[in-house]
């Protein structure tokens, strides 16, 4: 499609960084998100940290990546057809899958934690996505907190599974190769060959699977941490393998060490960032540069993922902040 | 359907035949939110996953299933709205 201006006819250019389709602005080695450096709360005289800024994807979190790759495997296997998709998503991958969807007019049906913030939900209503709220113990017999895997297992495999099908995030392995042909050389690229240490919190695990794979393939001696939160965290997103189903993806050969991280420091850590750096993350991404924190190196560069931006996460905010920033009389 | 001889009026009734579990317990779960205490819901499953899951949950909900029937591919619950 083209635009017509002045009678001239203005297509699609990168190198003016104009579009003629939002698919285009979807991240690859040719189109990286940013890094920044966290120069101030963790200033470069030893470790230099830097985040990966994914919430500036064109749907809005490092989902964008994985949701891409889950419907185009989908749809060039022959494996959509004419149904519709169902998925369990704690919001990010929904909102890129239904963007995507939409895009191709396929019909999306989401199932959710209860907990995930009502932005993420309206957002995906909005873009044509049906939401089904799902309590993370639904399944009152058999009981792994996570009902809302369980629920679109259900929807996909009921009626001889021809309604629905499932990309499922947590065990598709074009997840993975999203971010083994991405987010791998992307980081590779962006520390010119240097990077160290690579941080990213468990989730579906595709981004430590994938970007780990392909670092330690590229240099043997990048250490990959994971950041996992406590059980019964408050860290929408991440998951906590305590009382979290495994995914079928999760490479534990590629994963170094694992770095326990609680609500509060987080929390903590998520506040700096927006007042110190500027940068306005989630929540997972303050638990990420807390770990960050806590690696005993005296030099080197590491990189962690910075998955989605706070704006969806004002609920959860309002709790860290109680009155502060209001009057005080 | 009847309890000790006296008979149950269903307020709503649910089909959920060829669902497979947790589908029924979340779709009856909804139904029974949207009943007022005391009223009765009758459930139609297909997956034997239900005898277990539905007692499961109205014990879970403070719920009273009232009667349970299986003739080995269909299961009919009866499930009161408890107070709660």
């Amino acid at each position: 499609m083209t635009s017509v201006l002045n009678d001239r006819v203005l297509r699609s250019d990168r190198s003016l960084q104009r579009f003629d389709d939002i698919r285009d602005l979807l991240p690859g080695p040719d189109n990286p998100t940013p890094m920044v450096r966290v120069s101030r709360i963790l200033p470069a005289t030893g470790l230099d940290v830097f985040l990966k800024l994914e919430w500036l994807n064109p749907f809005g979190s490092i989902k964008d990546r994985a949701a891409a790759y889950l419907l185009s495997g989908l749809i060039e296997r022959g494996e959509l057809g004419d149904r519709e998709l169902v998925e369990a998503s704690s919001g990010n991958t929904a909102i890129a899958l239904a963007a995507l969807a939409a895009l191709d007019g396929v019909k999306l049906t989401v199932t959710i934690p209860d907990g995930v913030p009502e932005e993420k939900k309206i957002q995906l209503r909005m873009l044509g996505a049906e939401v089904w709220p799902t309590p993370d113990d639904l399944c009152p017999v058999d009981n792994p907190k996570d009902g809302a895997i369980a629920l679109a297992r259900s929807l996909a495999a009921s009626d001889g599974g021809n309604r629905y099908v499932m990309p499922n995030q947590y065990e598709n392995p074009d997840n993975v190769k999203a971010h083994y042909e991405t987010t791998g050389p992307e980081i590779w690229n962006q520390t010119e060959g240097n990077v160290e240490y690579f941080l990213a919190g468990f989730g579906t695990t595709g981004t430590l699977t994938g970007t780990g794979r392909y670092l330690k393939e590229r240099n043997p001696d990048v250490k990959v941490i994971a950041i996992e939160p406590e059980k019964g965290h408050r860290l929408p997103g991440l998951k906590s393998f305590q009382e979290a189903k495994q995914p079928g993806i999760l490479d534990w050969d590629v994963i170094d060490e694992v770095i326990r991280v609680d609500d509060e420091p987080a929390y903590a850590m998520t506040k700096r960032l927006y007042r110190e750096e500027g940068l306005m993350v989630g929540p997972s991404t303050g638990a990420i540069v807390h770990a960050a924190s806590l690696i005993d190196a005296e030099r080197g560069v590491a990189v962690g993922v910075s998955p989605d931006s706070g704006l969806k996460y004002t609920e959860f905010f309002a709790d860290v902040l109680g009155d502060e920033g209001t009057p005080q009389i | 359907m009847t309890i000790d001889n006296q008979p149950i009026a269903a307020t709503d009734t649910l089909d959920c035949s060829g669902l497979l579990c947790p589908l029924p317990v979340y779709k009856a779960a909804l139904a029974l939110g949207k009943l007022e205490a005391g009223d009765i819901l009758e459930l139609i499953t297909t997956d034997p996953g239900a005898l277990e899951d539905i007692p499961a949950m109205a014990r879970q909900r403070g719920d009273t299933l009232l009667s349970t029937d299986d003739n080995g591919t269909t299961q009919v619950f009866y499930l009161e709205k408890g107070a709660a």
